[in-house]
């Protein structure tokens, strides 16, 4: 399968649909309209790319998640801010010492997930914030081996959690009690369907066939794997700035997928391509195919 | 001479005293030397290897081409606090080079083998990739080519390893061959108090 850049989103500025400093968590809600964390605001978008409306978060936002019934968390250093889908804030978990830098935040059941960078692991909290269990410091490191700063995860619809965890080249699967389930992924600066570099896969997303999604940096790619952990695609990788690390991104209902371009502060849009009939593996890109 | 002060004595207690003045004046006068002396150094902010933002271009080696100094006088400098202590470094190794059987590149990255990996504490032996690992730069074959400073660079790695002069090398010379062929403008002089106050703020000189 090739995906093709079809629209692009956002960018660095001082307009009001841009970010200035950072853009650093993206998310899709299931009407299509695009929550993108930066600076110190939360932006939405349409799905063509106009601004809706944006809001102030009380510190630098690091990650954006929407929860089943609308409602827009929003992790920071030290707590995670939720309101509703039009910026009205509804409550803080205000917790230093287990949401020391809240870098990615999913859904399981009545459980919200947030992984907490300083301490390298993921937390388990109850619907009204409370902890519940810790995820993935039961190694002999404990934790996850995070050069690159973020912990990201996904989960999926069975709710099995994929996580990136970059010092060892993979993606890691648990249980919400944090089981581990396994992982996939290996070291290799040749071969596509390994991670490269220093620490690869920096961030997840998966979609409703359960596919995984991740991005890389030095250099920045977008890729898709199986569930297995089998290499589908390259969905994107000469469309970003080279400078690009820790790249979010999100995966919509149709199957488009979205990057943040971490140094123009832009979110690329990417639309799977069908194939040809017939065309086989050895077709020739198609006129205006932006992807490989 | 009166009062039981022999001329002996006079002339001892004025000898004392220009030879204590003496001192003093020799040692305020090394004191101001050291610290208006003039010296190079290195401004990471605008040196290609580690300035952030120079992403995909090659490494310079001018250091280590142009010193006057057999092996130069700039080196490779890790700075701890910053290092990863990655399992797989992209200073220490070709990130691009070919997987070997234990699933590691298969070549180093410093021409000159300067470099080595140390795995902190124990091996984990179900998960050998579950480890810290030390990088220590050997100086005496470091010759500053700057290879693992471009390779440590963010993005692909912190940033932790940078060059420097090492003063103890550097012949202080008026026209500096490095500063005169740098693109970069990147080779500076400095005071003695400038270079420290840029060792503390910016961890290196």
């Amino acid at each position: 399968m090739k995906y093709r850049l079809i629209r692009t989103i956002s960018g660095r500025g001082q307009e009001p649909d841009q970010f200035t400093e950072t853009l650093r968590g993206i998310a899709v809600d299931s009407d299509g309209r695009v929550f993108a964390v930066g600076d110190s605001a939360v932006r939405v978008f349409q799905a063509d790319g106009r601004l809706l409306h944006t809001w102030s978060t009380s510190s630098p936002g690091y990650c954006i998640a929407i929860a089943s019934n609308g409602h827009v968390y929003v992790g920071l250093a030290g707590q995670i801010e939720i309101y509703e889908a039009d910026g009205t804030p509804i409550t803080a978990w205000r917790d230093e010492q287990h949401l020391g830098l809240v870098t990615a935040i999913g859904f399981a059941n009545t459980s919200v997930l947030a992984a907490d960078a300083n301490a390298r692991c993921i937390r388990r909290l109850g619907p009204n914030g409370k902890l519940l269990n810790t995820i993935g410091d039961d190694n002999r490191r404990s934790g996850f081996l995070i050069p690159n700063g973020v912990i990201d995860f996904a989960v999926d619809r069975t709710g099995t959690i994929h996580a990136a965890n970059p010092g060892c080249h993979r993606v890691e699967r648990f249980a919400i009690d944090g089981t581990r389930l396994g992982h996939f992924g290996r070291f290799d600066g040749q071969d596509p369907s390994g991670f490269s570099g220093c620490c690869n896969p920096t961030n997840v997303a998966v979609d409703d066939r359960g596919r995984i999604f991740v991005t890389e940096k030095a250099g920045p790619r977008a890729k898709v794997y199986d569930s297995d952990g089998a290499l589908l695609s390259v969905v994107a990788d000469s469309q970003f700035e080279l400078a690009c690390k820790n790249m979010d991104l999100a995966v919509d209902s149709k199957g488009q997928v979205y990057v943040a371009d971490t140094v123009k502060l832009q979110i690329l849009v990417f639309a799977p391509q069908a194939e040809p009939a017939a065309a086989g593996n050895t077709a020739a890109p198609s006129e205006g195919d932006e992807s490989r | 001479m009166s009062e039981g002060i022999t001329r002996r004595e006079a002339m001892g207690h004025a000898a004392r005293g220009l030879a204590a003045i003496g001192l003093g004046v020799t040692a305020f006068h090394l004191i101001r030397k050291a610290d208006g002396q003039i010296v190079w150094q290195l401004d990471h902010s605008r040196c290609v290897n580690s300035r952030l933002g120079a992403v995909g271009v090659n490494t310079c080696n001018l250091c280590t081409s142009e010193c006057v100094v057999a092996q130069s006088a700039v080196r490779a400098v890790n700075d701890f606090s910053k290092c990863g202590r990655c399992y797989i470094c992209p200073a220490y190794y070709n990130v691009t080079s070919a997987v070997d059987e234990s699933g590691l590149p298969s070549e180093k990255l410093c021409p000159r083998d300067a470099i080595t990996r140390t795995m902190i504490g124990d091996a984990d032996p179900e998960d050998p990739a579950n480890n810290f690992y030390e990088y220590v730069i050997d100086e005496t074959k470091c010759d500053g080519c700057g290879k693992c400073v471009m390779g440590c660079k963010e993005p692909a790695g912190l940033g932790s390893i940078r060059l420097a002069v090492r003063h103890d090398l550097c012949v202080d010379c008026n026209r500096c061959a490095i500063a005169m062929a740098c693109p970069d403008d990147a080779f500076t002089q400095a005071s003695v108090a400038e270079a420290f106050e840029r060792l503390e703020t910016k961890g290196g000189t």
